[in-house]
């Protein structure tokens, strides 16, 4: 009975922090659309936007920059076990990924300038398949690097060259 | 595939290294005079008084200099254990591939190389990046010294590595899998490819075909008959002239590509050897140990007619589908069928009954089917309302939310999976069907997804990923539960740790 057995989320949970570095990341996207489009009216004088546009611009970055966070955390987790690296990430839609222990080629470990003031790392797992790297977003930085460590040391115990 | 620091003592043993042909230092020249034959034919023709210019001269002299600098700085040899390639005069380089990272050979020969007995032997190593500098490629060798060096590379043993000079690789006695009949080329007018064959030639041509055209017309009186005719016998007219240049183009492409295509399994069935092509020939050999599956293509117009078309799953080529690892060119069905069965060793694969994907998926692909296209008639008859667009054109475009069902309706019936021992089989699509069979150990991995809509109708993306072929091969809309249970099957002992089991059903509603 297929229907009995169904797959469980990843344990772990990223950082607490990991929403602030999301939430800005939109405000930043936001500021940049906005000074766009301020360059296109004002400037440019393309076409006139009201000022209850900007308001209305102004709420829905707002509110996309503390929902999509926030929402997304509840989505975004991750586990790593001696046989496998399992990922969950995205928010309306959502990706879970699953790569052997044994297929592992590559573990990066990187932190963006948001991400280093905060302290947080992004640890990226790439396998022989130029399909689905499996990436863990805004995990604190010595998680990250603790699971850096456990997945080198892992992949390292395993034989044959991985494809 | 890794570089070495030049000027060790080991390699300034110069014996066993081996060069490229000498005859390949005509084959650069020789393309640029034909290059510069409509030239040469121009000058002669019309006499003009350009004759002396240098840069002519200089277009001729560069590619002659780059072949001789190219032939003594390019060696190659095999080691044990590995062949390296040497390149550059002054600054030196030795580009180092393992002999078990060999995953294809290809020999390409240009009517050039034809004439001259010369190969081009490209290496495929499958690692790292393939561009660039770091391709194997030999431009060129003899005939007979590429088949040898094609030999050496995919006849070694793990337990003899290295070439053996007393013993030198035995004639391979090989047993052929397929010859083309020329008959198929009926199906070439039925594949994209050939339609993008003809388009590229029609966009390339255009331009002196539109000049022709256009002469030949103004010259008698066509053309005013042609715009006497009501529009709609030229439409229709238009319609099959269109159809009649694609075919004879989209055959033309055929032939030039798969002629004499030939598909052969070598002595030691070690490996496959592909041999085709009209002008330029083309002999592809893929490693059996680095195969992974089979696609099956068959887009619609090929389906039809009862044709389809065979292609491997290796791993190291990146771009599959492509024509390197075509196995069996549009050809009818039994063909395809029968040389996959040759090719995989067994007929499972290949004829194993589907699991449909039930109920949601099938409204799923009636939605996806037809609310886009039954938007476009519903927007033009809103404007038809408000505004001027004349009403012909809304009831022109009523057949097209019929299509999207019907289309829907047939990539449903596609849809569906299956496990077989050594198998994974998917088969999806109905403008561009395939039916991929992935070997179940060359999954490195599994990428579920959901979108939002789907989210809500319980149904997920499966996706296997490989290191051969396409590097993903997708599942559309499966039941969540019939995803995680053929992932599961399919990989043993990877999902299974992340599975729970539920007591009630209803339970799945709760994540």
């Amino acid at each position: 009975m297929p229907d009995a057995v169904t797959l469980r989320d990843p344990s772990q949970r990223v950082s607490t922090r990991a929403p602030l570095v999301w939430g800005a990341a939109a405000l930043v996207r936001g500021l940049f659309l906005g000074a766009a489009l301020f360059v296109a009216t004002v400037v440019a004088e393309l076409f006139d936007m009201p000022a209850w546009a900007w308001a209305a611009y102004a709420v829905v970055v707002l509110a996309y920059a503390v929902a999509m966070p926030v929402y997304r955390y509840r989505v975004h987790r991750w586990e790593s076990t001696d046989t496998a690296v399992y990922t969950q990430r995205g928010w309306l839609s959502r990706e879970r990924r699953i790569a052997p222990m044994s297929r592992v080629q590559t573990v990066d470990l990187e932190q963006g300038v948001l991400s280093r003031l905060l302290g947080l790392a992004t640890v990226t797992v790439t396998t022989a398949s130029a399909a689905g790297p499996v990436r863990v977003e805004g995990l604190d930085r010595e998680v990250a690097e603790r699971l850096v460590e456990e997945l080198t040391r892992r992949t390292e115990a395993e034989p044959g060259d991985a494809t | 595939m890794s570089e070495r620091p030049p000027g060790t003592d080991e390699l300034a043993r110069d014996a066993d290294w081996r060069h490229l042909d000498v005859r390949m230092l005509l084959v650069h020249p020789v393309n640029e005079l034909v290059r510069f034959l409509p030239l040469v034919i121009g000058v002669f023709l019309l006499g003009s008084s350009n004759q002396g210019d240098p840069w002519h001269y200089l277009g001729v002299a560069i590619p002659i200099t780059l072949g001789l600098w190219r032939f003594a700085s390019t060696s190659f040899r095999i080691t044990p254990g590995q062949i390296e390639l040497r390149r550059g005069l002054l600054g030196r380089r030795v580009l180092t591939a393992p002999l078990d990272r060999v995953r294809t050979v290809e020999l390409t020969a240009s009517p050039i190389h034809r004439i001259l007995g010369l190969a081009k032997v490209e290496i495929g190593t499958g690692s790292g990046s393939r561009t660039g500098d770091n391709r194997l490629v030999l431009d060129s060798l003899g005939t007979a010294e590429g088949h040898r060096l094609r030999a050496d590379l995919l006849n070694r043993t793990p337990a003899v590595a290295g070439v053996d000079e007393a013993a030198p690789a035995a004639p391979i006695a090989e047993t052929v899998i397929m010859r083309l009949d020329p008959s198929w080329v009926r199906f070439a007018p039925l594949t994209t490819s050939g339609i993008v064959i003809a388009l590229a030639a029609l966009g390339g041509g255009s331009q002196i075909a539109g000049n022709v055209v256009e002469r030949a017309a103004s010259a008698s009186d066509l053309d005013e008959r042609v715009e006497a005719l009501p529009l709609v016998v030229t439409i229709p007219l238009a319609v099959v002239v269109f159809v009649i240049v694609v075919s004879v183009l989209a055959i033309a492409g055929y032939l030039l590509a798969n002629w004499g295509f030939m598909l052969s399994r070598d002595g030691s069935g070690r490996s496959f050897h592909v041999r085709r092509g009209l002008l330029t020939t083309r002999e592809t050999s893929i490693d059996v140990d680095r195969l992974r599956g089979l696609e099956v293509h068959e887009p619609l117009g090929l389906r039809l007619a009862r044709g389809g078309r065979l292609s491997a799953v290796v791993t190291g080529l990146r771009r599959s589908g492509s024509e390197r690892t075509t196995l069996v060119p549009p050809a009818p069905r039994s063909v395809v069928v029968g040389v996959g069965e040759n090719v995989l060793g067994e007929a499972g694969p290949l004829h194993v009954e589907l699991v449909q994907h039930g109920p949601a998926a099938l409204r799923r692909r009636l939605v996806r089917g037809i609310v886009p296209l039954g938007l476009v008639p519903a927007v033009l008859a809103a404007l038809a309302i408000v505004s001027d667009v004349p009403v012909w054109l809304v009831l022109a475009t009523l057949p097209l939310p019929v299509a999207g069902f019907a289309l829907a309706l047939d990539r449903y019936a596609r849809l569906g999976h299956a496990l077989t021992p050594a198998y994974v089989v998917m088969r999806w699509g109905s403008l561009r069907g395939r039916r991929d069979a992935l070997q179940r150990t060359g999954i490195i991995g599994w990428n579920i997804r959901q979108s939002f809509f789907q989210r809500r109708a319980g149904l997920v993306s499966l996706t296997a990923t490989t290191a051969a072929g396409q590097q993903s091969y997708e599942l559309l809309d499966l039941p969540e539960g019939m995803a995680v249970a053929l992932a599961d099957a399919a990989v043993p002992g990877l999902l299974g740790q992340f599975l729970t089991r539920l007591d009630r059903l209803d339970d799945r509603d709760v994540r």
